[in-house]
């Protein structure tokens, strides 16, 4: 609620020089360190599993980020366009919930004899949808946005349990199977609709005046509206577009699991951490498509890198509990250097 | 904020109105909801349903609000109030289990949540991380540590038999008739009350939920109470761990999860009650009791269980935009 962008800079405690000299080395690790790293873990596993790197093992790994990948940008959007304050900026903790509704229409439009392209209609329709009640939640009624997606999340599952039944909905059809199959070089056509995707939304978000409006509008809401942009429309496209990702995710789910899936809500807590992360990737320390790409996949290298090290996967979520922390406490002494 | 004029002169318009029933929302729609169950099923308004509302699914959800209703006081939140309640409740069995007293083990599992409160706190009030983010982290780690510990997420169950006696009382026992669970409950709500609005402690917690800034610049310590204030948190989500655990005599790693968001939804459903649209105690246990009558309510009319989220979700999100537009409408 009135977590206000004090709580960001560290407390005063003395020490200035310190606190400076430990902010600049904070950065410099994040800069440089955050690439250093993800490039010291690759060798590593390469090192230590031989099999880890070869194309068909990055390929499979770039596939199983997909969907994890996919609803994260979605993420990232509305985190930049909401602003980076996490109690009062932007987010969307409906997405995970989303991504199962969307993956449950489309297994049921499909087992009830309709075509794919129904099929896919009605599964962007449902992202959608869910993103355009987030925004009017958001835009119209003015609720945090924490809440008001906590609410609509929990009405979605809902939904997708009563459309489910809890069971899963196992779906066969020609874009699922050309979807779950292997595309050139043996790499799974997941993985290409992967890369071609972050290429399409970083083109929109790093390289158009729309994106440059999102950042302006996160950044600083109240000089976006004295320059006369649209605010609440941007903000309100965000949210949408984050519905959309969810429908999309839901899809490219339904051809990984051929059917829905009854867990969809675990993926939350992962995709708010992997858009979290996408900071570090940046120069700016500013959430990116990129960054997030990146952090998506130092997930699934470390996931994978395990597996193949045969390391319990379980220490995978305490991994990742340790890098937000180390990430958040390096940017709040980074930018408590620069004491805006 | 409306132009005070004379109040005895002003009439009552249908602005006034607007506002009171955006202001009470929560009440009305718990006289709402309470009415259309009484007359929308048989079995809703029996003394017995009522008292399973109180026992099933208000106690837990209580507890774990009330340990939310602190963080936001203090405007953070904690995302590990499940952390807390897993570890409590980990603890507990894992002592009783090896002999050890139940007092002794009790406190023991308290402690443990007190650790993941004070975790927290040396990752806000120490390093300043966002208490969002610190309690994600938090989180986290704490589903890893408890994988670790039951070798990939088993049960530890406790034998039928065999039990010492104050374990089950502490789930099922009754003191002058009313079960033990309730007890606690109302005992903690009286005690949280009083430390967040009778105490000094509480008035400096307050003033750094409203405006942390000007708390430091006022002379106030602030990263001491933060700090104090996730640490009660955990030890309040403790107390939950601990009760649920003596009522289903089984730890399950991870289950404690379940509470947190609807922890945060009943605390934020309660600041509607407040006029300045601060979180407090009276309001979160009026959430609670929303939800839980909801919960019931749904699973009585005879809709698949299903539809409980949904109808929860809905409401929610409706008192959530009453009270938005109505904070919007005084703030034009």
């Amino acid at each position: 609620m009135s977590a206000d962008i004090d709580t960001l800079l560290p407390y005063e405690t003395g020490g200035d020089i310190r606190r400076r000299i430990a902010g600049s080395l904070a950065g410099f690790a994040l800069r440089g360190g955050s690439l250093l790293a993800f490039a010291a873990l690759l060798v590593f596993f390469s090192v230590a599993a031989p099999f880890f790197f070869t194309l068909g093992n990055i390929g499979n790994v770039l596939g199983q980020s997909a969907i994890l990948g996919v609803l994260a940008i979605g993420l990232t959007i509305v985190i930049i366009g909401g602003g980076a304050n996490v109690v009062k900026g932007g987010i969307d903790l409906s997405l995970a919930a989303n991504l199962g509704l969307s993956a449950a229409v489309y297994a049921t439009i499909i087992s009830a004899g309709y075509g794919d392209a129904v099929a896919v209609a009605g599964a962007l329709a449902t992202g959608a949808l869910i993103g355009a009640i987030n925004a009017a939640a958001v835009v119209v009624f003015g609720i945090v946005p924490l809440l008001a997606t906590l609410a609509v999340m929990n009405v979605v599952a809902g939904l997708e349990l009563v459309l489910t039944q809890n069971t899963v909905v196992s779906a066969s059809s020609d874009l699922l199977s050309f979807l779950s199959a292997y595309g050139p070089f043996d790499i799974p056509v997941l993985a290409y609709v992967l890369t071609g995707f972050t290429a399409i939304a970083a083109a929109i978000v790093q390289f158009t005046p729309l994106g440059l409006r999102l950042y302006a509008v996160g950044a600083f809401p109240e000089a976006a509206r004295a320059a006369g942009l649209p605010v609440k429309r941007i903000v309100a496209g965000s949210y949408i577009a984050s519905g959309l990702c969810g429908g999309l995710a839901g899809i490219l789910s339904v051809s990984y699991l051929s059917g829905s899936t009854t867990g969809a809500g675990e993926m939350l807590l992962p995709v708010v951490v992997t858009a979290l992360l996408s900071v570090v990737f940046s120069r700016r320390l500013v959430p990116t498509i990129g960054g997030t790409l990146l952090s998506t996949l130092l997930v699934g290298f470390l996931t994978n890198g395990f597996q193949l090290l045969n390391i319990s996967s379980t220490l995978v979520s305490g991994i990742q509990g340790v890098l937000i922390l180390l990430v958040v406490a390096a940017t709040s002494l980074q930018r408590g250097k620069g004491a805006v | 904020m409306s132009v005070v004029t004379s109040p005895s002169q002003r009439r009552f318009t249908v602005r006034d109105a607007r506002e009171l029933v955006l202001r009470y929302a929560v009440i009305i729609a718990l006289a709402g909801v309470f009415a259309f169950f009484s007359l929308a099923t048989s079995t809703f308004l029996t003394s017995a349903n009522l008292a399973s509302i109180l026992v099933n699914n208000f106690t837990l959800l209580a507890i774990v609000a009330i340990a939310m209703t602190f963080a936001v006081s203090a405007g953070g939140i904690d995302l590990s109030v499940g952390t807390a309640v897993d570890f409590a409740s980990f603890s507990f069995v894992s002592l009783v289990l090896t002999g050890y007293p139940v007092g002794l083990a009790a406190i023991a599992a308290i402690g443990s949540g007190a650790l993941v409160g004070l975790i927290n706190a040396l990752l806000i009030a120490g390093a300043g991380i966002t208490p969002f983010l610190a309690t994600l982290g938090t989180l986290f780690i704490g589903r890893s540590a408890q994988q670790l510990l039951t070798n990939g997420g088993n049960p530890v169950y406790l034998p039928q038999t065999g039990v010492p006696p104050l374990f089950s009382f502490i789930g099922h026992g009754h003191v002058l008739g009313i079960p033990v669970p309730l007890v606690i409950v109302g005992l903690l709500i009286l005690a949280a009350s009083t430390l967040l609005f009778r105490t000094r402690f509480g008035r400096v917690v307050l003033a750094i939920g409203v405006q942390q800034s000007v708390a430091r610049y006022s002379g106030l310590r602030v990263p001491g109470h933060i700090g104090l204030v996730y640490v009660i948190s955990g030890i309040i989500a403790a107390l939950a761990g601990i009760i649920l655990t003596s009522t289903v005599s089984v730890y399950i790693p991870n289950s404690g999860g379940a509470f947190m968001l609807n922890a945060i939804g009943a605390t934020f459903i309660g600041t509607t009650l407040s006029r300045e649209s601060r979180p407090n105690v009276p309001g979160t246990v009026l959430g609670v009791l929303l939800l839980s009558i909801v919960a019931n309510g749904l699973l009585l009319t005879g809709l698949s269980f299903y539809w409980q989220q949904v109808g929860t979700g809905l409401l929610i999100f409706i008192v959530l935009a009453a009270s938005f537009l109505n904070r919007r409408g005084r703030s034009d």
